[in-house]
């Protein structure tokens, strides 16, 4: 199913304070987009406004409609959401957790075991499906909210740092999985810190960096300028070397 | 199914099923009226107050994400007991209603039901955060606590013992017409809120991700609060407040078959009406030739038996 997530001109206020001014941004389906940006640019308020968790002026439609008009229920089918928060506080079965998320379908409970198990095994978390989630390392939490997402079955994924708490062939498998969801015509919008995971999406990648709340620069992954922009964006040098045919971007440390 | 569940409900079954034959000698025609006429009412009344109010406590503790709610959070009980001390206050001048309807559980019901819909209207707007709907319960339980402080003062002897009477729970002496009035109540509340056990279980991995797997979270919180509001107060209004239950049956859920709503919600239902069943049996035997306020009975339980539960859940 195809599916266009379009935010134009979108700001969202919190009291006195401004958490993001006028920012436009499209993600269809097929399209990968990287969200970059300092800690508190406002890259999971931006999330949130597309969610319709944030009340926002302009516009957050979703197919060109605005978000919140959605039912819950057919929002879910359109947009999924890793939020960054612990998946759990309370001794849940994994299972059971990754099912909760088929909460959108109207099927028996063992068709949605079933999903559940399939979005475990994709998610290469298919070894703890019995295991209580609040028991689980951050790293396998991680993967089992992935399956949740998965299991969830919507065409656009918003991502808050998915490789959180992973080790680095983790962090890979993920990003790898990533890239499969795109090239099976995912449209996906992935918050994240670490730059150089997103040569392992494969094909085009948008770059949108965020700061200070506003959209500060757009650019393709592969184009040479992305060094300088994210040198601007995070007030550090960037570096661009070549290793083994691939481009690895360097934050370069003191002055 | 597990096997803790199937033990679970066979305990659960088996305690009810022998409640109203503990106690007391059954023989001859006065032994079967006691039990047809008093003591099987009598179970069907503490079967269907222990079970709204375990389910309500266990919907609470997940709309809330908080384990300490219980069905009182929301100013129910609070609620109630004003209503019960205006009764109290007004019952000379008001007279009987129609039907025989009990003046003190009319107006208890009527008091309860209104100060906890208007929490579970905020709650269901969707402008208030959970927090400010769990604080918004807890000043409006303040408030009519005062109000019903401020009654008692006003009032006599003769109708400060009635209303302390009231506020010690107990399960009245009722008919099968006292059964049949609160049944209605009882069965809308489990039906409505067994209903929900999908977004229930969607909530309990937190309150926004559920959102963004398509639960509509203000009207489930309403639903809950609202029908959960309806079953508590009338419970409350006929038995009084009855401490504990609401807060500890779902715990010792928890800590017998897990967390999953699909377990959780209906064991509640089945544990809460064998455990207010059996606090009520013992309330009868305890004291020779008078009965404990049964209230008194589950919170002289209840308080302890969560202080181990939890110190045991820790290690």
């Amino acid at each position: 199913m195809a599916a266009d997530l379009e935010l134009i001109g979108v700001t969202v206020q919190a009291g006195e304070k401004r958490l993001i001014r006028d920012v436009s941004l499209r993600v269809k389906s097929g399209e990968f987009v990287a969200l970059l940006g300092p800690n508190g640019a406002g890259k999971t308020t931006l999330l949130r406004a597309a969610l319709g968790l944030a009340r926002c002026t302009g516009s957050a439609l979703l197919n060109g409609r605005p978000v919140r008009e959605f039912s819950g229920r057919r929002r879910a089918g359109l947009l999924a959401w890793l939020p960054q928060q612990a998946l759990v506080t309370e001794p849940l079965e994994v299972l059971e957790l990754v099912a909760g998320a088929r909460y959108r379908f109207a099927e028996t409970r063992a068709a949605a075991l079933e999903a559940a198990r399939q979005a475990l095994q994709r998610a290469g978390a298919d070894g703890f499906v019995a295991r209580i989630a609040s028991t689980l390392s951050g790293g396998e939490q991680q993967r089992v909210a992935i399956a949740a997402l998965l299991a969830q079955d919507a065409p656009l994924l918003l991502l808050d740092e998915p490789a959180n708490h992973l080790d680095p062939g983790q962090q890979i498998a993920i990003y790898r999985l990533l890239g499969e969801l795109r090239a099976q015509g995912h449209g996906v919008l992935c918050v994240t810190h670490d730059v150089n995971l997103l040569a392992h999406i494969g094909g085009e990648v948008r770059v949108v960096g965020m700061a200070g709340g506003r959209a500060r620069f757009e650019s393709a992954f592969d184009a040479a300028e992305l060094a300088a922009h994210l040198g601007e964006l995070y007030g550090v040098p960037f570096d661009a070397l070549a290793h083994e045919g691939r481009r690895v971007l360097l934050a370069r440390g003191g002055p | 199914m597990n096997a803790r569940v199937i033990v679970m409900c066979v305990l659960c079954v088996a305690a009810i099923a022998a409640a109203p034959f503990i106690g007391g000698d059954l023989g001859g025609e006065t032994g079967a009226f006691v039990l047809t006429s008093l003591r099987i009412p009598r179970v069907l009344m503490a079967c269907m107050v222990g079970a709204v109010l375990s389910l309500v406590g266990a919907c609470y503790q997940t709309i809330f994400a908080n384990p300490l709610a219980a069905p009182s959070t929301v100013g129910t009980t609070a609620g109630a007991t004003m209503g019960a001390m205006i009764a109290v206050l007004a019952g000379g001048a008001i007279g009987g209603l129609p039907g025989g309807l009990p003046l003190v559980a009319v107006f208890a019901f009527l008091a309860a039901l209104g100060v906890s819909l208007f929490v579970a209207a905020l709650a269901g707007s969707g402008r208030a955060r959970v927090n400010d709907v769990l604080l918004a319960g807890i000043a409006i339980s303040l408030a009519t606590g005062a109000v019903s402080a401020g009654l008692q003062f006003t009032a006599d002897q003769m109708q400060l013992f009635a209303a302390v009477q009231w506020s010690l729970g107990h399960l009245p002496q009722v008919n099968y017409r006292g059964v049949a009035m609160i049944a209605p109540f009882v069965l809308v509340t489990l039906a409505v809120l067994l209903a929900q056990t999908r977004a229930l279980q969607s909530l309990a991995a937190g309150e926004d991700r559920a959102h963004s797997q398509g639960v509509n979270v203000p009207k489930v919180r309403g639903i809950v609060l609202g029908v959960g509001a309806l079953g508590v107060a009338a419970c409350v209004a006929w038995c009084g407040p009855i401490a504990f239950v609401g807060l500890i049956v779902p715990h010792m859920v928890r800590m017998g078959v897990g967390s999953s709503r699909r377990v959780l919600l209906p064991m509640s239902v089945l544990l809460g009406a064998a455990f207010l069943t059996g606090c009520d049996t013992a309330a009868r035997l305890v004291l020779p030739g008078r009965e404990l306020p049964v209230g008194v009975l589950t919170a002289g339980i209840g308080a302890p038996l969560l202080v181990w539960l939890v110190a045991r859940g820790r290690r």
